[in-house]
């Protein structure tokens, strides 16, 4: 199986080079540090200290893997490109495919190290708060929705992921695919607001007769709004299986979708 | 019927478009043999790379074709049977050079137990058996240089495409790079490889091409091209500058 060979040693490759970034070290000190503040910020907000130290957590971990995703991640593949490391694989029998794909499980393991790192953190000083404090932690509080919420903002960022290693295959320079994927970024996190508001407000100015266009940018856009569950784990408010499920199933075929598109720009990309 | 090692027919290359489309390469053909060294020579700018790139379908030709080993370039697999040496060879510095080349060969399909026992002989052939399990973000530019022709190496390929490999090096580096190539050459293996130092070529080479502004100057025997007693240099300058006055810029 050379195909799964080679993915296997260009995603432990992207790993190991990633995993012994400092950058990646500097992000998550400075975010463990974020979250083991949590405790002391939190005090300062006594009446909602529960909720405070919930969304403090989830928003370290949410950082953290932006901050990866755009400074580490696609750092690593411009500098492929830039300094020409990527002959160094492309010169083997290995297809654009083994690449891209290879690349995108590395980079979305060390994400996933980051979030259970950062996440350990934040649910340690979540169970301080519980245990020190249960007269302010929320009554609907939930430790299984609060690892789905951490899970959620994982599978966010692995859609930013697919999103970055998109814009990296048909960019011409890495500041324009970093640029592009910070954009689609905000986009993704405030398209389902914009399409409500065109779709269930008569009053919505300009956009008034354009709701099938925004549906229609709402589907192409990704929805990372979906994947916040900050607020929910928050507050206690109901998360079920099912649409964590469903959130799983949107992730992996809008990033396999992405994938695809990257790995067909890549093809007939020079490396000149 | 043994193919050549590289068959480069009728060959050209357009970068840009527009008012910056510019003709790097012009109907390049060539051939080279199983079995011998050649050398490619060139000013700077000249195509050399251009053409090595090609080669490993890293570009595509605008019109034109290349076979390497008999497999027509981007329509079959051969990436297997050579090996490449970049001009500049940059790694992921936060790998070792063992992981490197672990790496590398595992990616050309070989064997985790072979490559445990090639890499460490291989290494110390670069004379950098000391540092194999060092990061290669702190190698100097002629450790790099002598890792990537390693790199090259690690399948024990039939073919090498070297693009530049002396440069960076200090004496002792090109010493045992030119001896790695004459070893090499005693193997049966075939060597491609650029270079605008010339006395590497009439140390190394049996045919030589001299290209210049994306056209192929001269295509054959290196005794041919210095007969009567003239000297590489000499000769090389002579041929560039005659076609500058053929052609101005």
């Amino acid at each position: 199986m050379p195909a799964l060979r080679n993915l296997w040693y260009l995603a432990l490759a992207t790993y190991i080079e990633g995993i012994r970034h400092k950058a990646l070290w500097a992000i998550v000190c400075l975010a463990i540090v974020l979250t083991m503040a949590n405790v002391f910020v939190a005090q300062l907000f006594t009446w909602d200290l529960g909720k405070v130290s919930v969304e403090f957590g989830l928003s370290a971990v949410s950082l953290t893997g932006l901050l990866l995703v755009f400074f580490l991640g696609m750092k690593i593949m411009a500098d492929d490109l830039e300094r020409n490391r990527i002959s160094l694989i492309m010169s083997r029998p290995v297809a654009g495919w083994h690449y891209i794909v290879g690349k995108f499980f590395g980079l979305g393991v060390i994400l996933l190290t980051a979030a259970l790192i950062l996440g350990g953190g934040a649910v340690l000083s979540m169970w301080y708060v519980t245990w020190q404090f249960p007269a302010y932690v929320p009554p609907q509080f939930s430790w299984l929705v609060y690892g789905m919420a951490l899970g959620s903002q994982w599978l966010g960022l692995m859609m930013m992921l697919a999103v970055s290693m998109l814009c990296f295959s048909f960019a011409s320079q890495p500041f324009v695919a970093l640029l592009l994927a910070v954009s689609t970024y905000f986009l993704g996190q405030n398209m389902e607001l914009l399409r409500r508001v065109v779709v269930e407000n008569a009053h919505a100015g300009i956009l008034i007769g354009q709701e099938k266009v925004v549906v229609a940018l709402s589907w192409v856009f990704p929805n990372l709004s979906l994947f916040d569950k900050k607020a929910v784990a928050a507050y206690g408010l109901a998360f079920s299986g099912q649409e964590f499920g469903l959130l799983v199933l949107y992730c992996l075929t809008y990033s396999a979708l992405l994938l695809f598109f990257a790995v067909q720009l890549f093809k007939r990309k020079e490396l000149a | 019927m043994t193919h050549p090692a590289i068959n480069i027919n009728c060959v050209s290359k357009i970068f840009g478009s527009g008012r910056k489309r510019n003709r790097v390469l012009h109907d390049i053909s060539l051939a080279v043999s199983r079995g011998e060294v050649f050398g490619f020579l060139g000013p700077n700018g000249a195509g050399k790379s251009t053409t090595i790139k090609l080669l490993l379908h890293f570009l595509r030709p605008d019109s034109g074709s290349l076979r390497v080993l008999g497999h027509l370039v981007g329509q079959e697999e051969f990436r297997h049977r050579i090996g490449y040496l970049s001009e500049f060879p940059f790694f992921y510095d936060h790998l070792t050079a063992r992981e490197t080349l672990l790496l590398s060969g595992r990616l050309s399909g070989m064997n985790k137990a072979s490559l445990q026992k090639r890499i460490p002989l291989l290494l110390e052939r670069m004379n950098l058996s000391t540092a194999i399990d060092r990061l290669v973000g702190g190698f100097s530019k002629g450790m790099k240089q002598r890792l990537g022709m390693a790199n090259s190496l690690i399948h024990d390929p039939e073919l090498l495409i070297f693009d530049e490999p002396m440069s960076g090096l200090d004496p002792l580096g090109r010493h045992l790079i030119k001896g790695l190539i004459a070893e090499l050459r005693s193997q049966g293996k075939t060597v491609f490889f650029s270079s605008h130092i010339l006395s590497d070529i009439e140390d190394l080479c049996d045919r030589i091409g001299i290209i210049h502004r994306g056209r192929l100057l001269y295509y054959g025997g290196l005794a041919e091209f210095v007969a009567g007693g003239a000297h590489l240099e000499e000769r090389f300058v002579e041929v560039i500058e005659e076609a500058d006055h053929a052609c101005p810029a």
